[in-house]
This record gives C-alpha cells, structure tokens and sequence, in this order.
C-alpha cells in the first residue's frame, strides 16, 4: 500500500495540469456558462494528449493502475472546472470499446441518463453537446444498457443555474443498441466512481477558494478565518473531502467494484452537500455574484448530487453491495 | 500510489484469524460486553497476551534488539485490525506494545530498558497513563501534579482523573511537574511509578460509561526513586508527543465497527427493517463512514511506514474515526430499540464504547484546531 504518487502517476498529473493551465480554470468556465457553451478545445486538447483513453481495455487487462490513473486526470479536470464530459468520457467510453454497436465508433461527448429520465426527460450535464446518450436501467436488479447516437434536434439545450452546460431530450423515440446485464452493470459502477471523483475535485476547489477568501477577508479587526466558529467548521469539510478522495481513489484502482464504488459515492455526496453549504456560508454575500468564482465549482456540486439516484441510491447501493 | 496488502500481510492476517479462532474462550463475546477496563477482561489479557507472545506476535513490530521482528506498520495495522474487530482481547496491554514500550525504548536508561521491555513484551504486566487531571484535561499542559526532589527521591503529591485501567494497573505512566516556578509545556517529567507505591489511592467515579471504566488516582507524598524518571527531567513534554505522536489512531476503531455494523445489518434483515428507507439509508451511511476512517488511517500508517514526522492527517483520520463510532452506535440504539436498554447488551456495549470516542485522546474540538492550524493553514491571531 502506497499514497504517494509514483512517477508515472505524477507525470501524468503535471502534464494533465499544464494542460488545464492553458485550456480551463474559472475564467474560462465563466466565460462559457454565459453562453451554455461546451469546451471542445479542452475536449479536443485531452484527445490529442492522449488523456481520453488512459481506460483503454488493454491497460485495464494489464492491472490496476489504469483505473486509478483515469481517475488523477478526472480529479484534476473537476479541480480546475473543465467544461468538458470527461467523466464519461474517459471512464465510461471505454467500457463500450469493441461492443457490437449499431454505429461503430462512439462519439463524445457522452452523456449519460437513466430510462426514467428518457420518458419524462430531465435536463442532463452536456446534453445540448452530446452525440452519444448511454441510457441504464433504473434498477440493477434489471440491468441494462442502452448506446443512443444523437442526431441533430434530438437534444434542445436548457437553462440552468447549476454550472454546467444542460441539455434535454426532445425526440423521446430515439433508440440504439441494447446491450446486456454485464456491461450495464460495469457503465454504473464506473458512473458512480466518476461521480464520486468529480465530486472530490470539485469540493476541493470550492473549499481551497474558501479558504484562501476566510484568510483575506477581516471583518471585527482580523481575518474571519481566525475564528474559531469559521475554523472548525472548515476543518470538518477538509475532512470530509480527504475522506471522499481516498475513497473514491482507492476504489478507482481496484477498477470499480460494486461495494467500494458505492462508498466512494455515498461519502462524496452527502460531503459535497455539506461543503457547498458552509463554503457559501462562509463566503457571504459576495459568494453569490457571479464576479465571485466559487459558484463555478459549488453550484456544480447540486448537479453531481442528483445523478444516479441521488445520495439515497447510492446508499441503498451501499447496503445491496454488503448486505445483498 | 497503489493499494494493495501486501501477500506477506495478507497471510498474516490468516495466521491471526486462526489463532483467534483457537484460543479465545467459547464466552469471549460476552466477556467483551464488559469493556477492556473490566476485572474478568484485565485479567484474560494476561492470558492472551502470553500466547501472543509465545507467536512472537504481541511486539513483533519492535525492534529486533528488544525481541521485536521489525515488523512494518502495515503488519502491526493487521494485527490492530483483528485484535479491535473482536473485541480486544488484549485490553490495556495495547497501550503498552504501542507506546509505552517504545517510549522506554527512546528515552529509557539501561535499567529501565532491562526491567520493564521483557516484562511487556511477555504480555504479562499491566500499565495505565496518568495524564488528564481536574484542571488538566484537553488542555494537559496546566497539569499541577507535582513531584518534588528530595536527594534521590521524588516525593509526588497531587490527583489524576479519568483514568482507565489503573485499578489492575502494575504501573503508571505519569505526568509531574518537576519545576513549580514553569508554565504550560515546560518544567513537565514522565515517571513510571509502580502503582503499589505506599500514598497511591485509587477511587472508583462510577460513570454511565461502564463500571471500573474511569478513576481518580491521589497521590499523597508517595515517595519513588529518582531512577523511574524517564528521559530528561522536565523533558516530559517532548517525551509524550514523541509517544503518542501516531496513538490517535492506535485503536483501529473502524475496525470493530465493521463488525457491529455488519452484525446491525444482520439483526436489521431478520427484523424486517430492511424495507424501512430510514434504516437503509442510515446503514449506507454508516458504512460508508466506516470505510472513509478506514482509508484515512490507512494514509497514517504509510506516513509513519515511510518514517515521515506526524501530520494533521492523524487528527484528520481521528475526526473520522469519531464520527464513525457515534454514527453506528446510535444507529444499534435504534436498530435493537428497548432491548438496548438493558446494560451489558449488544447496544449498549457499543454505545458505551463509542459515547467517549470524541473526548478521548483529545476533544474533537483539539483535533478540529490543529486541522485548521497545520492543515489549512489559517491564521492564529
């Protein structure tokens, strides 16, 4: 057992980071959420890199270390507030690779939904830019997966507040290959995990924002984050985001499996609850403008709360995992 | 960064998984409702703790000089692991392979060392820590215990409290201020005091944590040599972080909780309770805290196996750890309704294990500064 990053791990993490230098950050994702904007620069630049197919099935076949290695470059994107699907994109995508699909190459970006939310659709994170919608059974106790290529006017972009680019299905006929318990169920394990990843680079940036304004900020004379009623309540949210991030990296090198996936979730979601609470709190008044950047990753969090079934589903996950 | 046991911990555990198996009396679950501090647990110690060392498992972490095998910290995780999941059948002897051996190890004259290491590593003595006092308690460095020396004896007057296991204890571990003109963290020494020293009175404070669970333990002008002062006189300070530098998360607390959770989960099914959404959601929750603590400790240990100084990382994991044993405590409360009510119960044993968890070792509010200070980084002032 080791928690330091090896030197593989470490240069793929600088080189992911000199790239989100050049092609992310807040400013950026300001600039794009004006206009509902996907990022396919970033998208584009995470291809060429070669970042998009660290999952790729050899790599998985060959060990460990694929998994957890997909998981740095999600955790580092969700950090700097990409606007780019690469959750789905590096973790789910690859799942599909070779399947018998009725259009062969599957096309990013991917976004991804439940058959629920098919027949009474509900906006989704980069639906108005997706050219592939995955669609999974409600229930794993009846899994299956759905691989829909999306044609112009299937999907009509949606308003939202909620810091991504949304998107909802209007063509609800639309359909695709069917394919079987056994990759549905990989597609929702790896969806919970880049749930529970994403979740962690994003409270990590809500949090570090936070913390760096409370040490700035003076009010009654001296910085509010001397206080101790401010410091312990930061300390509890730092533990909950170390928490969530070892969990969901530990998980990630063990390539996913029920149980642990659905630990990393169910602490990173109701953690991500508590963070966007007390980092708005904390920030004030000024946390709510626009002008202010915290919004870019918290108001994120409410998004990535309410896939998959929300905490409740990943929780009960938890308990059908252990417990059967 | 990669997250596998190794095969050699792996099949360690199997060999302690079996020995458990073998040795532990056919009453074990019931003795261990009564709590590490109880008459009939003190004593099984002696007895587990001898077989433990006649597998040369009970110190095998210590070094090799002093019977030890240099086993890594994984494998002492592993044996900390299998040892809480059960019950602890070692009770306070614990304390003793942790810290208290190793303390006497770095800071121990020749005599020390050659009294007091054989007689921990067989497994066969039992010690208890005099720390918190009346006005000393999360905030240790007022402590007034006083230890005056008079030509080559110290001459000890002043009370401890909330001491656990110092009824059966052999000796102390104790905190005195050598220098009554020092404040706060100077003027602080470490004698180790045989608690059968005439002027030593130890009071039960009956506590709805359990019986014999705490104690107040007064010194009245008890008079010891000035050879069981450990390390440097006034040093004690600096002797007991170096001790207890890693000790908030000796426990493997998450581990025994796994075990209730897993035993709640059970009880759950055979009620029914597992259609209620309350229940279930509460049991994901549970479980996912405990993996969270697991995790956490975990990045402790391979701190301490890559020989780096402390870091908040242990406060950090202690939180967590806390927040885990209140979580399914309470949860067992509810799980088993009225029948937890009645002392000595599966719930009530673990409630009672777990109500003290944030106050032990530090308050949560300690650890919560020390996060914020070393942690985040957030200004003093």
């Amino acid at each position: 057992m080791d928690f330091e990053l090896n030197e593989d791990q470490q240069a793929i993490l600088e080189a992911v980071d000199r790239l989100l230098e050049q092609h992310a950050g807040p400013t950026r994702a300001i600039e794009l959420f004006a206009n509902n904007t996907y990022d396919s620069e970033l998208q584009q630049a995470l291809e060429e890199s070669g970042f998009s197919n660290i999952l790729n099935d050899m790599a998985m076949e060959e060990g460990k270390l694929a998994g957890l290695e997909a998981a740095l470059v999600v955790e580092a994107v969700a950090r700097a507030a990409g606007v780019c699907a690469i959750g789905s994109q590096i973790m789910l995508a690859p799942l599909l690779t070779g399947k018998e699909l009725t259009d062969q190459a599957l096309e990013g970006p991917v976004a991804i939904c439940l058959r629920s939310q098919i027949e009474k659709p509900v906006p989704l994170r980069y639906g108005a830019n997706a050219k592939t919608l995955l669609v999974l059974a409600d229930s794993n106790s009846d899994d299956d997966l759905e691989v829909i290529t999306l044609g112009d006017g299937d999907m009509e972009s949606v308003k939202s507040n909620f810091g991504y680019p949304m998107g909802r299905l209007v063509n609800t006929s639309v359909s695709g290959t069917k394919l079987g318990a056994d990759v549905a169920s990989k597609v929702r394990n790896w969806w919970r995990l880049s749930l529970a990843i994403e979740t962690v680079g994003t409270m990590e940036a809500a949090l570090n924002h936070t913390v760096e304004y409370v040490k700035q900020r003076r009010q009654f004379g001296r910085a509010i984050g001397s206080f101790q009623a401010i410091q312990h309540r930061l300390s509890l949210c730092a533990i909950q985001v170390e928490g969530s991030r070892w969990l969901a990296r530990e998980a990630a090198y063990h390539n996913a499996q029920d149980e642990a996936v659905a630990n990393a979730a169910a602490f990173a979601i109701a953690a991500a609850d508590k963070v966007f609470g007390e980092s708005h709190q904390m920030s004030g008044a000024v946390g709510f403008t626009r002008e202010f950047d915290l919004h870019v990753w918290s108001m994120r969090l409410h998004t990535l709360r309410q896939e998959l079934g929300g905490l409740g589903g990943h929780r009960k996950a938890v308990v059908a995992a252990r417990w059967g | 960064m990669e997250f596998d046991w190794s095969p050699e911990d792996s099949q360690h555990r199997t060999e302690i998984k079996a020995f458990l198996d073998e040795v532990l009396p056919e009453n074990w679950e019931e003795m261990s409702s009564h709590g590490p501090g109880s008459d009939v647990q003190a004593h099984y110690s002696r007895e587990f703790c001898g077989k433990m060392a006649e597998q040369g498992w009970l110190t095998q972490h210590w070094p090799t000089e002093y019977g030890g095998k240099q086993a890594t910290p994984w494998r002492h995780a592993v044996v900390g692991e299998e040892m809480w999941a059960i019950g602890e059948p070692r009770g306070s002897q614990y304390m003793n392979v942790n810290w208290i051996g190793p303390s006497i190890m770095e800071y121990g004259t020749e005599e020390q060392k050659a009294h007091h290491l054989p007689l921990i590593s067989s497994g066969n003595v039992l010690w208890c820590q005099g720390f918190s006092e009346p006005e000393a308690g999360s905030d240790l460095a007022s402590l007034r215990t006083r230890a005056e020396k008079i030509d080559d004896h110290y001459i000890i007057n002043g009370s401890k409290i909330w001491t656990s296991y110092c009824q059966h204890a052999n000796y102390c571990f104790l905190l005195v201020r050598t220098d009554p003109a020092s404040k706060r963290h100077k003027g602080i020494s470490v004698l180790l005091v045989p608690m059968d020293t005439p002027g030593i009175e130890v009071r039960e404070i009956p506590s709805v944590v359990g019986d014999r669970y705490f104690h107040e333990v007064f010194f009245t002008d008890v008079k010891v040599p000035c050879s069981v002062l450990l390390g440097e006189e006034n040093n004690g300070w600096n002797v007991v972080n170096t001790a207890l530098q890693f000790e908030r998360i000796g426990a493997a607390r998450y581990a025994r909780a796994t075990v209730t959770l897993d035993k709640l989960a059970e009880v759950a099914t055979q009620r029914g309770l597992m259609d209620d959404p309350i229940i279930v959601d509460r049991l994901g929750e549970a479980r996912a805290l405990c993996e969270a603590a697991r995790v956490l400790v975990y990045k402790v240990i391979d701190l301490r196996a890559k020989g780096s100084p402390p870091t908040a990382d242990t406060q950090v994991a202690r939180v967590l750890s806390t927040e885990c044993d209140n979580a399914i405590g309470r949860l067992a409360l509810d799980i088993y309704g009225p029948e937890s009510l009645e002392y000595a119960s599966f719930a009530d044993s673990n409630y009672r294990l777990a109500m003290t968890a944030g106050v032990a070792v530090g308050a949560t509010e300690v650890q919560l500064n020390l996060i914020a200070s070393r942690f985040l980084e957030l200004p003093k002032e």
